[in-house]
């Protein structure tokens, strides 16, 4: 293929993704001539190329487009449903033709008679004036899943839409042609490409590339770096390489990203297609169109997206009589809305439709044998809703083209999981359903806990990670419970399952905690899979870089990839819900959390931030878990005093120690009293926080202040009692020690 | 007149030559077409991948990716080397891979005529990592192809 058509090709595309989202807006306000010419000059474009390449078939199609969509223009025909139909139905047989070129080089042979008589027929005066109803007699021109083998589009009389030839019975031209999967119709469209002037088109590859050279500068920054750390000559240099790398690091990461919109952008018309044929009737939302995420993650949340809005149309909102009669407006909604939170993009779709029954789930998931009867009577409402997540479980009683094959639910989280990300729904009865995703920013750099075991180093996601347990030496012996062989620990009353991580690497090797040396249990939530896993020591976090691995590696399936560390060592990155699936730990073996939750009866609770429980001399205060690096239980000896400031000399770096409750002050008289010391991060800086007791983890729920709907600041509710948030901000850094005053008032009212 | 017969064929194919990078494991003088060759890594040292299959000899860092190496003394069942090796990269279809020998040494340019296929006398499963040998004046230069040791190749070697 030629340059030419291949710059011809990514245009026509773009034009007709323009014109798919004017066509959708038209249907609103048919007499926006904006939209219209906007339509008509995609079309003409497409039209005036072609005949200059050749391409015959295409320029024919265009061409009677081009002289409905000119009636249209001058205002002698009006855009109905019929009409936007047909155009709707012009733009697929186009899109499918410039396939077939992108393809093979050629438009192929193939008869657009059907679509061209169609759209001739609709411009003679006569014919428009008794439209068609949208679901009989529509020609449409769709590109199946076996159009890929046999040439494609001729068969347009034949072809039902695939997504709605169950809703078109008297259609009784449609000759059984097996729909395509949604994932087809997915690949069918075109990637989506918005371009202003001031922008150029870059080769993903190349993209890829620059992050690997990026990747591999950071490294070699950290090596200089730890070469000119004794050379004061070099020092100043270093720190600018070091700044250099960071911000170039940032741009080529930002060079990846796209916004939602590229995505969103076909929702319009999915729902405007799905809601004729269902018989719905829905009002689409879109809000954050702006975020951004990179562009392998968005493609990634394609296919999720369509199932989750073909779901809350099928499932989700009732036909309009059905409203009615529940007391709601005849209108559905259905809201999708992107929104940037820390390192994660969360998109949201929810719907106002009938929720998802608990009780439909609990039988339809004994009668697929999918849990246990005994299992089934202690699920919780939260824990029920999240089976709907298992494969193979539809509760859609009868097998719809959209939706309820089965597929759908499972499919959402295997391929948000698959980049790092999580779904999480939440559901009630004739209110409405909230599918959540929670996708984080870049696959490329994700941060991680290293952890070492076998003197190997490896990574683990953070994402999985709810929290870490210390077992000094002198408690080996004690700390773990045996069940029949199956290791156990109790964490806060519950048993949580262990898995250790040398014997799952070496078989042979016993599992047994070292009685010489310190062990640690990093607790790790895998789609609610919880387990703890012994390592033998902890490093620091590191934003890892993550790297493929090849093909006879992955198969091993334990392994998420590679990552390369800052001291140059590799490490391998494991897969906490694959190393769940292996040992077999289930939804059933999850700890009693859930169940608290919901005995605390705060059902917001998966909504709220997850907060460290802390006590300081009888008061409770609160520190936002996602701040806490780590708990370090030390003796009051290792605190020593700059300008009367208490610091903790921390793995080398000097972590100023916030002692509002008065815990150092009270340790003061015996050097071998045990203080905890919470090791915040504040910004770019540590910050310590000395207290009496670490109690629990628990979810936060915002307070309203009485009369108004404004959030209250600093204080949050906490096992139903409101508990001050410590503001770390508030701790002054070390430099401005000397100046500092003794108390610091904000810190110190949240600790009281 | 049948030595001439064979003798002009012989002029015939000996028009090819080929350059060989000669790398050495064990006593053994193996050679890897150099085309194949992306670079050589001297002298590293492979983290090993726990529960990888045991031709796998570990991951090296090179250019930016993690590379997976295949250890050429694994494969020919000789003990394992504690000492550094070299690594040669190599590019094959599925990818590239790592191949870990002992050292590598000089290019060697042999011609087509002293080439010689595997001998029907070698067990099957050197049969199918080699690839022939050139004869050189003191000893035998044993070939390597690198799609043979492409390590999801051997994967499938192995289940069989």
């Amino acid at each position: 293929m030629d340059d030419l058509t291949r710059e011809f090709l990514i245009e026509s595309q773009e034009g007709l993704d323009r014109m798919e989202r004017c066509l959708t807006d038209l249907e609103e306000r048919p007499q926006d001539t904006a939209l219209l010419a906007e339509i008509f000059r995609s079309v003409h474009t497409i039209k005036g190329t072609t005949g200059f390449l050749g391409f015959k078939r295409l320029e024919k199609l265009a061409h009677s487009g081009e002289s409905l969509l000119g009636l249209l223009r001058d205002q002698k025909l009006t855009a109905n449903t019929t009409v936007i139909n047909a155009l709707l139905q012009l733009l697929d047989g186009l899109r499918a033709i410039l396939k077939t070129i992108e393809a093979e080089g050629n438009e192929s042979d193939g008869d657009d008679d059907v679509l061209i008589g169609w759209l001739e027929e609709l411009q003679s005066p006569t014919r428009t004036e008794q439209p068609v109803s949208a679901k009989t007699g529509t020609p449409t021109v769709h590109e199946t899943a076996q159009s890929k083998l046999t040439p494609p589009m001729p068969v347009a009389p034949a072809a039902p839409t695939s997504e709605a030839p169950a809703l078109q019975p008297e259609d009784t031209r449609s000759a059984a042609v097996p729909a395509a999967s949604p994932a087809d119709l997915a690949k069918a469209r075109a990637p989506a490409q918005t371009a202003a002037e001031s922008t150029l088109r870059v080769d993903v590859a190349l993209l890829n590339r620059m992050m690997n050279l990026v990747g591999e500068l950071v490294l070699t920054r950290n090596q200089v770096l730890q070469a000119t750390a004794a050379d004061p000559n070099l020092t100043m240099l270093s720190r600018r390489l070091d700044m250099v790398t960071a911000d170039l690091r940032e741009a080529v990461m930002k060079a990846r990203l796209q916004p939602v919109s590229n995505v969103f952008s076909k929702m319009p018309r999915l729902v405007r297609d799905l809601s004729q044929a269902l018989g719905r009737n829905v009002r689409l939302d879109m809000e954050g169109q702006e975020t951004e995420l990179d562009k392998s993650l968005l493609e990634a949340i394609k296919d999720p997206l369509t199932h989750a809005v073909r779901n809350a149309l099928d499932h989700g909102i009732e036909p309009p009589a059905a409203r009615q009669a529940a007391g709601k407006v005849p209108e559905g909604s259905l809201k999708l809305r992107a929104a940037q939170e820390g390192s994660h993009v969360i998109i949201e779709i929810s719907d106002d439709g009938a929720g998802i029954a608990v009780e439909k789930i609990r039988s339809k998931a004994l009668e697929r044998g999918l849990i246990t009867a005994e299992r089934a009577g202690q699920l919780s409402e939260r824990e029920l809703l999240q089976l709907v997540f298992l494969p193979g479980f539809s509760t859609a009683a009868q097998i719809t083209n959209v939706s309820g094959r089965g597929v759908g639910m499972d499919v959402v989280r295997t391929n948000v999981e698959k980049i790092g990300g999580k779904v999480e729904i939440e559901s009630r009865m004739g209110e409405g359903t909230t599918l959540r995703l929670r996708i984080p920013l870049t696959l490329a750099i994700i941060p991680a806990l290293i952890v070492r075991s076998l003197s190997q180093s490896f990574a683990l996601p953070q994402g999985a990670l709810s929290e870490l347990v210390h077992i000094p030496p002198d408690q080996t012996a004690t700390a773990i419970e045996w069940l029949e062989g199956a290791p156990l620990y109790r964490l806060r009353g519950g048993l949580l399952p262990l898995v250790f991580l040398d014997h799952l690497l070496m078989p042979d090797r016993e599992c047994k905690l070292a009685a010489d040396r310190d062990n640690f249990i990093a607790v790790l939530d895998a789609d609610g899979r919880r387990f703890g896993l012994v390592v033998d020591s902890l490093a620091d976090p590191e934003e890892i870089v993550v790297k493929p691995l090849s093909a006879v590696l992955k198969e091993i399936g334990l392994y998420a990839g590679a990552t390369v560390l800052g001291n140059a060592d590799l490490a391998l990155i494991l897969d906490p819900s694959s190393i769940a699936t292996r040992v077999g730990v289930d939804l059933s073996s999850r700890d009693d959390e859930a169940e608290k939750a919901v005995e605390n009866g705060s059902e917001n609770e998966t909504a709220g931030m997850r907060y460290l429980l802390v006590e300081a001399a009888g008061r409770h205060a609160a520190v936002p878990l996602s701040d806490v690096l780590r708990i370090e239980q030390l003796p009051f000896s290792r605190i020593e005093y700059v300008a009367s400031r208490p610091v903790l000399n921390f793995e080398g770096q000097l972590l100023p120690v916030e002692d509002a409750g008065g815990i150092l002050a009270a340790a003061e008289a015996d050097p071998e009293a045990q203080i905890v010391v919470v090791v915040c991060r504040e910004g770019e800086r540590h910050v310590g926080i000395a207290v009496s007791h670490v109690l629990d983890v628990a979810s936060g729920a915002s307070l309203f202040e009485a009369g108004s709907r404004a959030r209250t600041e600093g204080v949050t509710l906490l096992k139903k009692r409101v508990t001050g948030v410590v503001n770390l901000g508030a701790v002054p850094p070390l430099s401005a020690a000397e100046a500092a005053p003794q108390q610091w008032p904000e810190v110190a009212e949240a600790l009281s | 007149m049948s030595y001439q017969e064979t003798s002009s064929r012989r002029k015939q194919k000996s028009e090819t030559l080929a350059e060989i990078c000669s790398v050495r494991v064990d006593k053994t003088l193996f050679g890897v077409p150099i085309h194949h060759i992306l670079e050589i890594v001297g002298a590293a040292r492979p983290r090993p991948v726990p529960l990888a299959p045991a031709y796998v000899g570990g991951l090296v860092h090179y250019r930016g990716d993690v590379l997976t190496t295949v250890s050429l003394r694994h494969l020919l069942d000789l003990p394992p080397n504690s000492a550094k090796q070299d690594i040669l990269v190599l590019e094959s279809a599925g990818g590239c891979f790592g191949l870990l020998v002992d050292s590598v040494g000089e290019v060697l340019t042999v011609s087509s005529v002293d080439y010689e296929p595997n001998p029907s006398i070698l067990d099957e499963r050197r049969m199918t990592l080699l690839a022939g040998a050139y004869k050189l004046k003191d000893n035998l230069l044993v070939m390597l192809d690198p799609e043979r040791l492409d390590p999801m190749r051997l994967g499938g070697v192995q289940a069989a």
